[in-house]
């Protein structure tokens, strides 16, 4: 039979050194191997189509802005016809956009914490030596890089494609709907409704309800902010603000509205995190 | 070494109390069974050892003092929980690979090795594994890690008696190859006869014995005679239970030595481990520890024909 | 049908003669049943001064018991002169159980029956019969006192202490 190796006993001192935190990169893969795959996947999907779409939604708007001179009329009508199919399917990507945020992020947070809970994998992952709320905390931060960096460069993208179709409506950044899907609002989003996702599996143990819920919360978040908290720092448009063809003024406030709303969000996000690691220290079983 | 320390141990959910004033010394190099009905905090007890519950009352101490959940004694403490949980859709080398990254000691040899021996292939998915192989799989990654204590939640419930033998037969190889002490529970009271030689009887969330097998089982002694005298015979002892018939009394007390004078026109008899837990287990009343320095007495029981 | 290639297959050192089974149901403490196959092992000839007891961690594996109870079963065999640990190499028999010539053990048989006979006749049982020998055996080696401890963990482990030694069961 199989002797285990080293008859020795190992030293034991009272002020051991903590594992390394390199160790987790490889644990938090494997473990969330599946959502670190499909996640950037899915994405990635969105990013190739908003690449190919938007190579020709800028060629159709272009077309039409260079229409003007004699048979413009004609031009113009011939051009309008593409860019209005356009503008309903930039439509559509909006409104997808605006829900990108809770749908990563809940799909990505809900099942980090309220998966071991409900197998209850917790028992084997939460005695090994590499303590629980340092490898919960190293499994959450890891992922969130991750998070943030897709999101990040899809808002990019998607910034890239919808600015045709929003100049030419008269839509500015400054706009809500738009405000949230690039520079730093859209990432932020997303993590705020990852650690929602993250708190609220960890509070209510089972990944179905848990979605459910982070699904309701992040809606309340999202109206807390429409309807209140934005008007802090991003002013209301003036009324009639669509105007076909015409130019709006650049909002001056964007980049610091910006910089507001993801700092807020963050805050929110690590205050979530951190009641997320005080669930664990205290209340496992 | 003490390898398990608990003073006034008790860790409540509300209002509810699943373990109370639980103060227990277990010395290294023991298999320490955990006997009780369930419900009865067992697996309160072990969750709080091996540092998953955290205690509402009192101190738990692993591995000569090492406060339960401690980096040092979680390093020091392997658990196989209930239902020996991994990941299922990781396969058995990938099990072995977080394992190696979640602690300070792996050995990987044993563990493949191990593995091989059971005919458990390195790439098939934990989760297709049968039962029998689960456990032995969990109970590989707790041993591969080199604890000084292991703590089993009752992973054999659902294993054969084939599987059941294994998998006890691999935890005793354990201590006697590397001086593991182990904490497990079990319904089987025969088989923990044969692998424990400490036991700890646990009922409504109370210790109510505590010591090593042969310490109890010297300390404790029945007597048979005349009914009759059953009560003046229970008034000079320390009585745990006594049963009474019309014309015949069992009684079981406690003594202090083999040499304890029997009473006059009564036998006395050694108790079985069995008989001794199961009238431990129906007595009420509070906490007893046999020796020196036992204290409280649970109330004796009386049973009548 | 597979063949146990014997618990000492870890190829070092020769394999020990014997093997231990358990009886879980006789009431026998299990270092007790290990000692007493060991002397039964020595009387049938099965062991011989300078063989070497089954190590301790090979019952265990085998047997699934408490690595605590051999040590207890082989420090037992110790005291009574049968058995020596050797520091990191294991338990070696030291001394044989004395054995009886074949014609003493036939003269002791006719005796037995002719006893037998008579207790029957007075009317005891099987039962009685038992009883009233295992009193005598007793009262036999209590008198011999301290020089004789033999009887003294089996007796304890069979439970039988009694106050008085009057009358049967």
């Amino acid at each position: 039979m199989t002797v285990l190796t080293l008859t020795a006993q190992p030293s034991r001192d009272a002020g051991m050194a903590p594992l390394p935190w390199r160790r987790m990169v490889w644990v938090t893969w494997r473990q969330h191997r599946a959502t670190l795959i499909s996640v950037p996947a899915v994405l990635g999907g969105v990013a190739l189509f908003l690449l190919l779409a938007g190579l020709k939604v800028h060629h159709d708007y272009a077309v039409l802005a260079a229409c003007h001179g004699a048979g413009a009329a004609a031009c113009e009508n011939r051009a309008s016809a593409l860019t209005s199919t356009d503008w309903t399917m930039a439509n559509t990507v909006l409104i997808l956009m605006n829900l990108a945020p809770v749908l990563i992020g809940a799909f990505a947070g809900a099942p980090v914490l309220a998966r071991e809970l409900e197998t209850g994998t917790f028992r084997y992952a939460w005695t090994q030596g590499f303590g629980r709320v340092r490898s919960t905390l190293a499994r959450i931060v890891l992922i969130a890089i991750v998070l943030a960096a897709v999101s990040g460069a899809l808002g990019v993208l998607f910034a890239w494609f919808f600015g045709p179709p929003m100049r030419n409506t008269g839509m500015t950044p400054g706009e809500a709907t738009v405000f949230v899907t690039r520079g730093l609002a859209f990432p932020a989003w997303t993590l705020a409704a990852f650690a929602i996702g993250v708190f609220l599996g960890m509070l209510i143990r089972r990944v179905i309800p848990a979605l459910a819920v982070t699904l309701g919360a992040f809606l309340a978040l999202d109206l807390l902010a429409w309807l209140v908290v934005r008007k802090l720092y991003l002013p209301e448009l003036a009324p009639g603000r669509i105007a076909l063809l015409q130019r709006q003024p650049a909002v001056p406030h964007f980049w610091p509205a910006q910089f507001i709303e993801a700092g807020w969000l963050l805050a929110l996000s690590a205050l979530l995190v951190a009641a997320t690691l005080w669930l664990v220290r205290h209340r496992v079983a | 070494m003490n390898v398990i320390e608990t003073s006034g141990l008790g860790k409540s959910y509300g209002r509810v109390a699943a373990l109370r004033d639980c103060t227990l010394t277990v010395p290294a190099g023991r298999a320490a069974a955990l006997v009780g009905p369930n419900g009865a905090g067992k697996s309160t007890l072990k969750s709080m050892l091996a540092g998953l519950t955290i205690p509402t009352a009192g101190t738990a101490a692993v591995l000569g003092g090492q406060p339960a959940g401690s980096a040092a004694a979680l390093d020091g403490t392997g658990f196989v929980a209930q239902d020996a949980p991994v990941y299922k859709s990781l396969s058995c080398g990938d099990m072995l690979h977080l394992t190696a990254n979640l602690n300070r000691r792996f050995d990987h040899e044993y563990a493949q090795a191990r593995l091989a021996e059971l005919g458990i292939p390195l790439k098939k998915k934990a989760g297709k594994l049968s039962g029998g192989q689960q456990a032995q799989l969990a109970l590989t990654l707790a041993l591969a890690r080199r604890p000084r204590l292991l703590i089993l939640d009752e992973p054999l419930a659902a294993l054969d008696p084939l599987a059941r033998q294994d998998f006890m037969g691999t935890v005793m190889t354990a201590m006697a190859d590397d001086g593991v002490s182990v904490l497990l529970s079990s319904h089987a009271l025969a088989e923990l006869e044969r692998v424990a030689d400490y036991f700890i009887v646990l009922a409504s969330g109370e210790v109510r014995l505590a010591g090593d097998a042969d310490d109890l089982l010297a300390g404790h002694r029945m007597l048979t005679g005349p009914a009759a005298e059953a009560g003046l015979v229970a008034s000079q002892q320390s009585i745990v239970q006594i049963r009474r018939a019309a014309a015949q009394a069992h009684v079981l007390v406690r003594i202090s030595g083999p040499d304890e004078p029997v009473p006059p026109g009564w036998e006395a008899h050694a108790v079985g481990l069995e008989e001794l837990i199961l009238a431990y287990l129906r007595a009420p009343g509070g906490p007893a520890q046999p020796g020196p320095s036992a204290a409280l007495r649970p109330e004796p029981t009386e049973v009548a024909r | 049908m597979t063949i146990d290639k014997g618990i000492s297959a870890t190829g070092d050192g020769p394999p020990t003669p014997i093997e231990y089974r358990l009886d879980p149901a006789s009431g026998v403490p299990t270092y007790l049943q290990l000692v007493q196959q060991v002397e039964h092992a020595l009387r049938l000839g099965y062991l011989k001064p300078g063989d070497q007891l089954p190590k301790v961690r090979d019952v265990v594996a085998a047997l699934a018991i408490n690595p605590n109870t051999v040590l207890k079963a082989y420090k037992e065999l110790e005291t009574k002169g049968l058995a020596a640990g050797r520091p990191g190499q294991g338990t070696f028999v030291q001394a044989t159980l004395t054995q009886v010539a074949l014609p003493e053990l036939t003269g002791l048989r006719r005796s037995l029956l002719g006893w037998l006979a008579s207790a029957e006749e007075t009317g005891l049982d099987e039962d009685g019969i038992v009883a009233l020998f295992t009193s005598v055996l007793r009262d036999f080696y209590d008198h011999r006192g301290g020089a004789d401890h033999k009887g003294g963990a089996d007796r304890h482990a069979r439970g039988e202490v009694r106050a008085d030694s009057e009358g049967a069961a």
